[in-house]
């Protein structure tokens, strides 16, 4: 038998960011290229001390800028944000996840991202402290935060090129060339050049 | 910029702490009115380093992003990989990890206290409080073999067991300081000579504090109550009785109070552990990794730390991110050090207990 929980957190803020989310059923991001698994638009955790957080997948990237006044409207703040790769090698495959903090629930908000031009519109003007998290995702995955108010380097020199860390391929990745499709990608996109 | 005024750079060492940071004031005299700063000094790729190490190395890996704070973020990395793989830590460790915890934040609250003494140039104090510091070092060394880095978190629990006899002394050493920590919260709270430097100076109003979502002491000086652990308790946290000092005089002072108090705090915490808790086991085997993501939260001596996993099904994770207490902080500077005298720009630095190191990774 399926095993019910409570979910804790603020209701109408769980269904107004749920109304943000994918069908679903609905693939995110570039529709032509192989998932590594099904995400599911939404789903809910509780860790080991019952302490809740709620995941979502936003519909795209644009839909940010709407969750972001929920959460303020009810107070919420921002933690983080966490911009990373779901693909190394070959064509890059960005994610940013935002998480915020409401009465001691963690919401989670995911935004896939266009690969060939990742962008993200900028929530600062909403939560302040969105400022340095935006800045060093620019400079670190080279991801375009659009209308920020201050969108100039925080911890890299302006010398070295943005997006350093989309250089940086996990070890796990490079050491499982012969049992994932990474490597694989890489090469076919390199064939794909060549032609 | 007018004939009086005019941009003054300091830094980037030494501006409270032997850490770079760079400041651009826009002082009008001797009055400041406008603050920016450069960081990126001591940025050392960690989050890429992070995905180059297994799981377990990432342990030691991450109890290195800062000194003071060192243990905070073994144990708040260690909750994010047990929120990953599902494990769930024996009750002993929970205490355990508590225990160090606070040891920790004991350690780091009297630190920037002293620092506070010593910025003020009121060197006995600040001898003073180092000597009382000194005791919790010397529980450090005694019970954990190191003076900063303890090493006693692990996946799953704690590395190593504290005995009986430890157990009794730590709280023989807490007895001691507990009257010396008393009388150093009485000297900051009365002495008019750190009165007249932190009082109604670096303030940082409420709704500022809340509008730049600052942590920690920082944000309960300005009478935002957040403490991760009464709000999302862990660990033992939900069994300890203690509770959250929070000062709304929004200077320099409160956040003093609120450390001083934390500490007195934090004793109690230490001596619950000794008494309350149980026998058993201090890990929980392993589990097996699969495609997932996780977060967790702590409160460590300077406010909330978050961290973010996402394994990949191998022993090495896809993407490791933290944040630190720190980073939420130093823009509430410009707030702070808006209309101070440039004498005062140390002490409100000191004010937020920064972390560059921390900050930058």
């Amino acid at each position: 038998m399926e095993e019910q929980h409570i979910l804790h957190g603020d209701a109408e803020l769980m269904n107004g960011l749920s109304a943000l989310c994918a069908a679903p059923g609905v693939k995110l991001g570039d529709a032509s290229k192989p998932e590594p698994a099904q995400v599911a638009a939404e789903h809910h955790s509780v860790d080991a001390f019952g302490n809740a957080y709620h995941w979502y997948r936003l519909v795209e990237p644009g839909a940010l800028v709407p969750a972001a006044h929920l959460l303020k409207d009810k107070g919420a703040r921002l933690c983080m944000i966490s911009p990373y790769n779901v693909r190394h090698m070959g064509e890059m495959q960005p994610e940013v996840c935002y998480h915020f903090e409401l009465g001691g629930v963690v919401y989670n908000l995911t935004a896939v991202l266009d690969p060939k031009r990742p962008a993200v519109p900028s929530i600062t003007p909403v939560f302040d402290n969105a400022d340095w998290h935006e800045r060093e995702m620019m400079e670190l995955f080279k991801i375009s935060v659009e209308q920020h108010p201050n969108p100039r380097r925080l911890f890299l020199d302006e010398k070295l090129d943005a997006g350093i860390l989309n250089q940086a391929v996990p070890l796990s990745v490079m050491m499982n060339g012969a049992c994932t499709t990474d490597l694989w990608e890489r090469i076919l996109a390199g064939k794909g050049d060549k032609a | 910029m007018s004939a009086q005024t005019f941009s003054m750079p300091l830094g980037p060492v030494h501006v409270a702490l032997e850490e770079p940071v760079y400041f651009h004031l826009d002082v009008d005299g001797e009055t400041i009115r406008h603050v920016s700063l450069t960081s990126g000094h001591v940025h050392r790729g960690m989050e890429a380093m992070a995905t180059q190490r297994n799981l377990i190395q990432n342990t030691t890996l991450t109890e290195r992003v800062c000194s003071l704070c060192s243990n905070s973020h073994s144990f708040t990395y260690s909750m994010a990989v047990e929120n990953v793989l599902g494990i769930e830590i024996p009750v002993r460790a929970r205490y355990l990890r508590v225990l160090a915890e606070e040891i920790k934040r004991v350690a780091s609250h009297l630190f920037n206290t002293a620092i506070q003494a010593h910025v003020i140039g009121f060197k006995s104090l600040f001898m003073h409080v180092m000597e009382v510091r000194e005791m919790m070092q010397d529980v450090k060394e005694t019970v954990y073999g190191n003076r900063m880095n303890l090493a006693s978190n692990c996946i799953g629990g704690v590395k190593c067991d504290v005995s009986p006899e430890l157990l009794t002394y730590i709280r023989q050493q807490v007895e001691k300081m507990r009257p010396a920590v008393a009388e150093i919260r009485d000297i900051y709270a009365t002495n008019s000579m750190v009165l007249g430097r932190t009082k109604g100076i670096g303030l940082l109003p409420h709704d500022d504090a809340v509008r730049l979502g600052v942590v920690g002491p920082v944000a309960r000086g300005s009478g935002i109550a957040h403490d991760v652990r009464k709000d999302s308790p862990y660990a033992a946290y939900m069994d300890m009785d203690f509770n959250v000092p929070v000062y709304d005089g929004c200077c320099i002072h409160s956040r003093t109070m609120v450390r001083l108090d934390e500490v007195m705090e934090s004793f109690g915490i230490i001596e619950q552990c000794c008494t309350r808790m149980p026998d058993g086991p201090v890990t929980a085997p392993m589990r097996q990794i699969h495609v997932a993501e996780a977060c967790a939260r702590s409160e460590a001596p300077r406010g909330e730390v978050f961290y973010y996993i996402r394994t990949n099904g191998t022993d090495m994770p896809e993407r490791l991110k933290w944040r630190v207490p720190s980073y939420m902080n130093w823009e509430a500077l410009s707030v702070m050090m808006r209309d101070c005298a440039v004498a005062d720009v140390a002490l409100i630095t000191n004010s937020i207990d920064p972390c560059v190191s921390c900050t930058e990774r």
